[in-house]
């Protein structure tokens, strides 16, 4: 009998072997990734990803960088759109610091920026949601409901038919994630808080959304253009680590970007 | 008529979204945040594509993949920009979902290479999902 139970023991080790020898022989262990079609959509992390990251490496005093003033409200479109990107990641950084007020302040700012373009009845329920979960202290609820508002701005851009404005909101988000991530790793560096930095392919893609975007013309977007072009060889290092003075460098790039994107 | 067309293919990734979240779902009790936006679109039988995305060293990231075509087998596999199999061994397929994970060891782009390995339709969509902790 246990002679049994032991040969069927190692009988189901070895299936279970087999198979999982099965999976591995699927999944070449090299490539050429030239040869693939790419899929062309892009999903640009959120400011929270980076900070989740940026956490792991040490503690970090959040609630130095939230920040709940009240920016100036534009006409243009354009400049709404980086905007919004930009208060959603301040709404990012307000969880980090786990600043209730701070969070429901963000919340009620970007329903207001998003019927100023026409996207608010696909937020309003976002908004509403993040000071419920700001009230209950429930921060990854809150962290969802901040990717849901964003995702439901663009989802509103796009149906407009207003695919760049949705891209400005990402740049937006990316611009003001990066200007923090880059405060942080400043004040105390790391050459893993700088590798954090290491986005030459995302630079790339806001650069080329960027050309694509001729009729926006207003003076932030095109020293945005003209500033992603200073950065990206301060990132794109190849194998060299990122240096401190190159951190520095892109804060003080991306600081004068946010004061653009949030002053008139 | 194609508008009407355009939105039977966008319903039909939004199905597949639907079957790659249900594969999300119980690593969300374990601390994932599944992201709203993702991937999607058809593929024939064999065939493979390419999504490009920034991982950053530090998270920990999973990738879900499904489609509504239940007697579809999918595939999903992490590659380092270098061509070179990343995803650790607990990545999994069952039929038409499938999941890779991955722990960058580098910030950088990464390839996630997803296929539709057999369908019994001639085009078969499909939906990437990814979360990160």
């Amino acid at each position: 009998m246990i002679s049994v139970i032991k040969n069927s023991k190692w009988a189901g080790f070895t299936l279970a072997l087999v198979a999982l020898s099965v999976q591995a022989a699927s999944a070449p262990q090299q490539i050429n990734v030239k040869q693939y079609k790419t899929v062309e959509d892009v999903v640009v992390p959120l400011p929270g990803e980076v900070f989740s990251a940026l956490n792991k490496l040490g503690p970090v005093n959040w609630k130095e960088y939230v920040r709940t003033e009240k920016s100036a409200n534009f006409s243009e479109r354009p400049r709404t759109a980086l905007l919004l990107g930009n208060v959603i990641a301040d709404g990012f950084i307000a969880v980090q610091a786990q600043d209730a007020p701070a969070v429901k302040e963000i919340g009620q700012r970007v329903l207001t920026l998003a019927k100023g373009i026409g996207v608010g009845a696909s937020i309003t329920p976002h908004a509403k949601a993040i000071t419920e979960w700001a009230d209950k202290r429930k921060w990854e609820n809150v962290r969802h409901e901040l990717d849901r508002t964003q995702n439901s701005v663009q989802q509103a851009m796009n149906e407009l038919q207003d695919q760049k404005l949705s891209q400005l909101v990402s740049l937006g988000g990316w611009l003001r994630g990066t200007q923090i991530l880059t405060a942080v790793v400043d004040r105390h560096f790391t050459p893993e808080g700088a590798e954090l930095l290491h986005q030459p392919d995302l630079l790339r893609y806001f650069g080329d959304r960027l050309t694509a975007m001729p009729e926006y013309s207003v003076p932030v977007v095109q020293n945005i253009k003209q500033a992603l072009v200073e950065v990206r060889p301060l990132i794109d290092t190849g194998s060299k680590p990122i240096t401190p003075d190159a951190v520095k460098r892109i804060n003080v790039i991306t600081t004068r970007l946010d004061g653009e994107v949030v002053t008139r | 008529m194609s508008l009407l067309a355009g939105g039977v293919v966008l319903a039909s990734v939004d199905d597949a979204q639907s079957f790659a979240l249900q594969a999300a779902e119980p690593y969300v009790r374990e601390g994932f945040q599944v992201r709203e936006d993702y991937w999607g679109g058809d593929l024939a039988a064999g065939e493979k594509k390419a999504v490009r995305q920034q991982l950053f060293k530090g998270n920990e990231y999973w990738f879900w993949m499904g489609t509504e075509v239940n007697r579809a087998r999918v595939s999903v596999h992490i590659y380092d920009k270098d061509g070179k199999l990343v995803e650790q061994s607990d990545s999994w397929q069952k039929g038409h979902f499938a999941a890779a994970h991955v722990v960058p060891t580098s910030t950088d782009s990464y390839f996630i290479i997803v296929a539709i390995e057999e369908s019994p339709e001639e085009r078969t969509h499909w939906a990437l999902v990814y979360g990160f902790r």
